[in-house]
């Protein structure tokens, strides 16, 4: 099981890295997106399978990013693109910060996840409002970067670049969210997810651990989200609203809950129905919507829960009858 | 005196649970509170152990007033519990269990436990966490083993690594046989016993078990309607005729 898991891992790796040489360019578009959905979700995982808590409200993060990149791009400021994936992690963990000392202070639980989605409709609101964010058509026509590297240039206008740029920040992001939910602090997250009061009686500060998770989440959540302007060159308010905040949980869902890599698998679940759905105009909805229900229904835990389970049980049979 | 509590008064509304107790507990001694079920002894625990606010009263943990101090705090200053049903972090290894409060202690104390990117534990993380599996008879090969597949009797056992885990300076035990088969029992009251003389640990605890409290206990405490109605020394406490009459008479049937 975990051989076939790390095999599966380096084909998938190997897909991504030359999908422009095997697959023709609509479907290199769709990897790019997939690669953008899967640190989103990844970032609202770290919540949800780690640190025991459910966000509503993840796209506003998310859209801190998008509209960050976006916004530098098209008024042309004059920083190096390289700088706007970590500017997007620092402006979207402030953000989570500020949200998760005021919610978290008194809310835990359902509360907690309906004031997140109450606070990031009031982002789509406030977005709305703002001309420099471009109204409810948000922002368009959005120039590729051209990045000076010091010893070389990497032009964004270039399609493989712009794919190679894409993917190296998504896996770099995920190496770090892989990290940090297998160190230590990962490991309290998850004793906080499985028992707050036993955390809390030794030694661990329930409050705090759960601030820097959320802290931490947001600001991967807006990483994945300043890739978006380069990619598909329009950054608007449905990518915030409560629709783009229910991807992450649709894919996790999907994927395998409780699993780091159950994210992944969701989206690519996800954007292959959509893909092979997508010329059954008005019924494409309802395949997605069918096969996400069928899913809950057959394997509660996702499809890397379903695998799972079919290991042990033929491991258990293969003890059995040896 | 570690542990020092002064007119511990609460209230649920109305009723009033708990008229102004008063405990010490003395370093290295055990004490053991009994009394008839709704006597107040969970919530004069809960008192102690920082989940409950006392309406009236002062908790001091060598000499420091903890009264309002969070579980969290108490659990840093030195405090170790463990709960009637045992509470593990059930999905987890044993390992992760015992390196997850080793790691926090460490923290708390200002400690360098590793670089946060640090997936596996520091190997002096990891060697305490082996040491302390091992002195509670978990042997190596189940250490990577899921917590949730452990018998009762084993899940209790690795509730104590936990706690112990933490270093602490006392260790508050709710019923540590709850629920327990008779050889479960005695095989707890044994590793207590010998808990005790080998870290010389100071244990305050609620218990039912007549044999485990005279077996253990230096200080029995009678709780009885949120007063105390006798403490002392077990075999000048068991002779008292009021306890008698409100709970060993009643409770003999089942020891």
């Amino acid at each position: 099981m975990k051989l076939a898991g790390h095999l599966a891992l380096a084909v998938l790796l190997a897909v991504f890295l030359l999908a422009p040489f095997i697959v023709h360019p609509g479907l290199v578009f769709i990897a790019g997106f997939a690669m953008i959905q899967i640190v989103f979700a990844l970032s609202w995982n770290i919540l949800f399978s780690y640190a025991g808590l459910v966000s509503f409200g993840h796209a506003a993060f998310f859209g801190i990013g998008a509209y960050l990149s976006a916004a530098a791009l098209r008024y042309g400021w004059n920083v190096s693109f390289l700088l706007i994936p970590p500017a997007s992690f620092a402006l979207g963990a402030f953000a989570a910060f500020l949200v998760a000392i005021v919610v978290l202070r008194r809310a835990n639980g359902i509360q907690f996840s309906v004031l997140t989605l109450a606070l990031s409709q009031l982002v789509v609101v406030l977005i709305g409002y703002s001309p420099y964010l471009g109204h409810d058509e948000g922002i368009s026509a959005i120039p590729r970067p051209v990045i000076n590297l010091g010893i070389a240039t990497l032009n964004l206008a270039n399609p493989l670049a712009n794919y190679y740029f894409v993917i190296g920040v998504g896996l770099v992001t995920i190496l770090l969210i892989w990290l940090v939910v297998h160190g230590p602090l990962g490991r309290t997250m998850q004793a906080v997810r499985i028992d707050p009061e036993r955390a809390a009686f030794v030694g661990i500060d329930v409050w705090r651990l759960r601030v820097a998770s959320f802290t931490l989440s947001g600001g991967f959540a807006a990483v994945g989200g300043s890739l978006l302007a380069p990619w598909a060159q329009i950054v608007h308010p449905d990518y915030v609203n409560w629709l783009a905040s229910a991807q992450p949980i649709f894919a996790t869902l999907l994927g395998g809950v409780g699993h780091f890599w159950g994210p992944v698998v969701g989206v690519l679940g996800l954007a292959g129905l959509n893909y092979f759905t997508r010329t059954f105009v008005g019924i494409s909805e309802i395949v997605v919507g069918a096969s996400l229900l069928v899913v809950v229904l057959v394997a509660p835990q996702g499809i890397l829960g379903a695998l799972r389970k079919a290991a042990r049980k033929r491991k258990a049979a293969a003890g059995a009858h040896p | 005196m570690i542990l020092d509590a002064q007119g511990i008064e609460m209230s649920y509304g109305a009723l009033k649970v708990l008229h102004g107790v008063s405990l010490q507990a003395e370093e290295g001694r055990t004490l053991a509170i009994i009394g008839p079920n709704g006597a107040g002894k969970t919530t004069l625990f809960k008192v102690l152990t920082g989940e409950r606010l006392p309406s009236a009263g002062t908790v001091r943990f060598r000499g420091e007033d903890v009264t309002t101090l969070p579980a969290f705090r108490r659990a840093r200053l030195g405090f170790g519990r463990t709960f009637q049903v045992a509470r593990i972090f059930s999905e987890l290894d044993l390992m992760a269990n015992v390196v997850i409060p080793i790691e926090a202690r460490i923290r708390a104390g200002g400690g360098s436990a590793g670089p946060r990117w640090r997936w596996t534990p520091m190997p002096e993380v990891r060697a305490e966490a082996e040491g302390i599996l091992e002195r509670l008879g978990f042997a190596r090969s189940r250490w990577e083993d899921e917590a949730q597949f452990l018998s009762h009797g084993d899940r209790k056992r690795l509730e104590f690594c936990v706690a112990l885990a933490t270093r602490p300076g006392i260790l508050m035990l709710d019923e540590p046989t709850a629920g327990m088969s008779p050889s479960d029992r005695r095989e707890m009251t044994r590793f207590l016993a010998r808990l005790k003389t080998e870290t010389g640990i100071t244990i305050v605890m609620t218990e039912h078990d007549m044999d485990l409290i005279f077996e253990l206990a230096d200080t029995l405490m009678v709780l009885n309607y949120g007063e105390v109605i006798a403490a002392g020394e077990p075999s000048q406490v068991r002779d008292d005729p009021l306890v008698k009459k409100v709970y060993l008479g009643h409770g003999a049937q089942h020891a």
